[in-house]
C-alpha cells in the first residue's frame, strides 16, 4: 500500500489525493527532574513513558531523558520536517501540585505557537476548583491569546481533591464563560488510567450532562473514553456536539492493526465520519510515523461488512484534517497558499511540496 | 472437572487452578490464568500461596484489590483449604493490597485515602460484562434461527441446559417449539446475569438492555450493537494492558542481560 504514499509531499498525498493534516493534541512538556516537586510527577512521565515504548516502533523510541524535555526545535522538526503534519493544536495539561512551573502549560506552550502562530493553534484550560481566580485566569487567557479551545483534566489532583466533574455547578459556570467568551471547544480528557491519578475521576458519562446543558459547545472527548468507548460512543450517538480525539487509539494501527479497524469501525458507526479528529498525543507518540501508519491503516474486510463502514480517502480527509479545520475555522486553501513559503516551509525545505501540485479542489 | 477431595487432605495444583480459572479481571472480563496474572501456586498442607503480577504497576488499586480478594475467596472457599494468601508483586500499592488481603481488611479500611467504595465500581463492570457476554448468546440465538423479536421477549424459562452438553434447548412460541443451540455462550451470559441479580425468576425478561431494562423489539439492533461496543471496549483495553506488560516484560529482561 506504500505506493499509493508521498510521505515527502508537505500535503501528505494518499492514493493521489492531498490530505491536509491537522495533528488535534500535542503538548510541549517539561518533566525534567528539576522541575518535579512531588512523587506523582515522577510516576506521570514514568507512566507516559512506558505508553510510549508500548506503542511506539522499535528503532523510533526515545531514551526516557529526551522524553522529559525535547523543546521547541526537536518538535518542530518532529512535527513539519517531514512535513507529517501541517498543523497542531496545543492542549495544555498545567499539573502545577506535581511540577513547579507545571508540565504543560498554556504559558509555556505559547512560546512556540506564537512564533509560529500560522501553524499553531494554542488551547487554554481552566480549573473549577479555582474559583473566582480560575473565571478571571480563563478570560486572562482569552485576552491574551485569544484561546479557541481549553483543553480540561478533570482527574487533575490539587490539594485533597483527586479531580472534579464537568457537569457539577462549578464546571458549569466555567463552560458558561467559555460560551460568553467564544471558546467553543471543550476538550476534556477521559483517557486510560493514568498513574497516581484516580480511575474515576477519567469517568465520561459528566459529559452527557455538560453537552446537553451547552449545545453551542463542542466537546472532544480526548482518547475516545478509553477504557470506556462504549459509554462514550454511546452519549456520543445522542449528543451531536460531541467529538471523539483520536490520541491513544492511533497508535494501535502499528502493532495492533485487528484492534485499530475494529475501533476505528465503531467509532465510524456511533459518530459518523465528521465527528472523529486525529491527534498524535506528541511527544506520547511522534507524528513523523504516526501519521503515515493511520493514513495506511485499513478496516478488515470482516469489520466493513460487519459495521458497514470505510476508511477511505475522503474520510481521512476528514478525520485527519477536515474535522478539526471545521471546529477550529481554520481555511484549509488558504493554508495551503500560506505554507508555500511560510517559514517552517522555508526552513525544511517544503515549499515545492505545496506549490508542486495542481491546485487542489475545493473542499466542499 | 475439579479434583478436590474433601476428606482434609492437601488440596492439588489442579484444584486450585481451576478455582483462579473463574477469578476474571474485572475490566476485561477475562481469567486471570488466561491472562497469566498467576506467577505461582505453592502447597504447603492446607495452605496455599498465590504470586501474582499485572500488566502495570499503576493498574487500578480497585481491580487489584478485587482480583486479589477473588482470588482469596475461590480458594478458601475449598474445603481442603484453610488459608489462602495472596501476594501481588510489583505494583506501586502491592503493601496495601497484601496487607489488606491477607488480614481480611476492607477496601475503605485498606485504602483511607480512596474515595467511594469498591462495590459501586464492581457492579458497574459487572454489568459491562453482561452486556458483553450477552452478545454472544444473542449472536448464538440468532444463528441458530430465532428472530429478533423472539428473542427479545424470551423469559429465563426458555431455557433449558443439562450439565455438561454441548447444547441447550430453547423453547418458543408457548413451548410449542424447540430449537438446539449451543450451550457455552449462554451459559457463560447467564453465569453474569445472575450475578448482576437481573435474570433470576422462571418469569424474568432473559436478556436486557445495558441499563437493565426488558428489550423493546424496536431497539434490539441498537441495543445488540451496544454489546458488541461493550465486547471491543474490553478488548481494546485488553490490547493497552497486553501492550504494556510486553514493555514490562521487555525492560525486564534487558535489565537481567546487563
Amino acid at each position: 500500500m506504500s505506493s499509493g504514499t508521498d510521505v515527502h509531499g508537505a500535503m501528505y498525498q494518499h492514493n493521489g489525493e492531498e490530505i491536509f493534516v491537522i495533528d488535534g493534541h500535542v503538548h510541549l512538556w517539561d518533566a525534567t527532574e528539576a522541575n518535579i516537586k512531588h512523587q506523582g510527577g515522577e510516576e506521570f512521565i514514568q507512566c507516559f513513558y512506558d505508553y510510549h515504548t508500548t506503542f511506539t516502533p522499535e528503532g523510533r523510541q526515545w531514551d526516557i531523558d529526551e522524553y522529559r524535555k525535547y523543546g521547541a526545535d526537536r518538535m518542530v522538526e518532529d512535527l513539519f520536517g517531514n512535513a507529517a503534519a501541517d498543523m497542531a493544536i496545543f492542549q495544555p495539561t498545567y499539573l502545577t501540585d506535581f511540577y513547579d512551573d507545571g508540565f504543560n502549560t498554556t504559558e509555556q506552550n505559547a512560546e512556540l505557537a506564537t512564533e509560529h502562530p500560522e501553524r499553531f493553534v494554542l488551547n487554554g484550560t481552566f480549573d473549577p476548583r479555582d474559583g473566582e481566580e480560575g473565571l478571571e485566569y480563563l478570560e486572562d487567557l482569552h485576552e491574551t491569546y485569544d484561546i479557541p479551545g481549553v483543553k480540561l483534566y478533570t482527574a487533575e489532583w490539587r490539594g485533597d481533591s483527586k479531580g472534579w466533574r464537568l457537569d457539577d455547578e462549578d464546571a458549569f459556570e466555567f463552560l458558561q464563560k467559555c460560551a460568553d467568551l467564544g471558546i467553543e471547544n471543550i476538550h476534556p480528557h477521559k483517557g486510560p488510567t493514568i498513574r497516581p491519578l484516580n480511575r474515576d475521576a477519567f469517568d465520561v458519562k459528566d459529559v452527557d450532562d455538560a453537552a446537553s446543558s451547552f449545545p453551542e459547545l463542542n466537546f472532544i472527548v480526548e482518547h475516545v473514553g478509553l477504557p470506556r468507548l462504549d459509554d462514550f460512543c454511546w452519549i456520543a450517538a445522542q449528543e451531536t456536539n460531541v467529538y471523539g480525539g483520536l490520541a491513544v487509539a492511533a497508535p494501535f494501527a502499528q502493532n495492533r492493526p485487528g484492534k485499530f479497524s475494529e475501533i476505528m469501525s465503531e467509532l465510524l458507526w456511533w459518530l459518523g465520519e465528521d465527528r472523529i479528529l486525529f491527534g498524535s498525543d506528541y511527544a506520547l507518540w511522534n507524528p513523523d510515523w504516526l501519521v503515515e501508519e493511520v493514513m495506511e491503516a485499513e478496516l478488515t474486510q470482516e469489520h466493513r461488512m460487519e459495521y458497514g463502514v470505510e476508511w477511505d480517502t475522503e474520510t481521512k480527509k476528514k478525520v485527519m484534517g477536515e474535522n478539526a479545520a471545521e471546529l477550529y475555522d481554520i481555511d484549509i486553501e488558504a493554508k495551503r497558499q500560506a505554507f508555500e513559503d511560510d517559514e517552517i516551509s522555508q526552513q525544511f525545505d517544503l515549499e515545492d511540496h505545496y506549490t508542486g501540485e495542481e491546485p487542489a479542489p475545493a473542499d466542499d | 472437572m475439579s479434583t478436590q477431595t474433601s476428606d482434609g487432605s492437601a488440596p492439588t495444583r489442579a484444584t486450585v487452578r481451576d478455582r483462579l480459572e473463574r477469578v476474571t479481571d474485572p475490566e476485561l472480563d477475562r481469567s486471570i490464568v488466561a491472562l497469566e496474572y498467576v506467577d505461582a501456586i505453592e502447597i504447603d498442607g492446607d495452605r496455599v500461596a498465590v504470586d501474582l503480577t499485572l500488566p502495570t504497576a499503576w493498574c487500578s488499586p480497585a481491580f487489584a484489590w478485587m482480583m486479589a480478594v477473588d482470588a482469596r475467596d475461590e480458594i478458601e472457599s475449598l474445603p481442603a483449604v484453610e488459608e489462602a494468601r495472596i501476594t501481588l508483586h510489583e505494583h506501586m500499592h502491592e503493601t496495601e493490597i497484601n496487607r489488606g488481603v491477607n488480614e481480611d481488611l476492607s477496601f475503605a479500611d485498606a485504602f483511607p485515602d480512596a474515595d467511594g467504595d469498591v462495590a459501586a465500581v464492581r457492579a458497574e463492570l459487572d454489568d459491562k460484562a453482561r452486556v458483553a457476554r450477552q452478545y454472544d448468546a444473542v449472536e448464538a440465538l440468532l444463528e441458530s434461527g430465532l428472530d429478533a423479536e423472539t428473542i427479545a421477549d424470551m423469559r429465563r424459562r426458555a431455557l433449558e441446559r443439562s450439565d455438561g452438553a454441548d447444547s441447550a434447548t430453547v423453547y418458543v412460541r408457548d413451548r410449542s417449539f424447540a430449537v438446539a443451540v449451543p450451550a457455552a455462550p449462554l451459559e457463560r451470559y447467564l453465569e453474569k446475569a445472575r450475578e448482576t441479580d437481573l435474570v433470576s425468576a422462571p418469569d424474568d425478561h432473559l436478556f436486557r438492555t445495558p441499563e437493565g431494562e426488558p428489550i423493546d423489539p424496536d431497539s434490539f439492533g441498537l441495543v445488540h450493537r451496544r454489546g458488541r461496543l461493550a465486547q471491543v471496549n474490553m478488548s481494546s483495553q485488553g490490547g493497552i494492558c497486553d501492550g504494556l506488560r510486553e514493555a514490562r516484560e521487555g525492560r525486564l529482561e534487558e535489565t537481567a542481560d546487563d
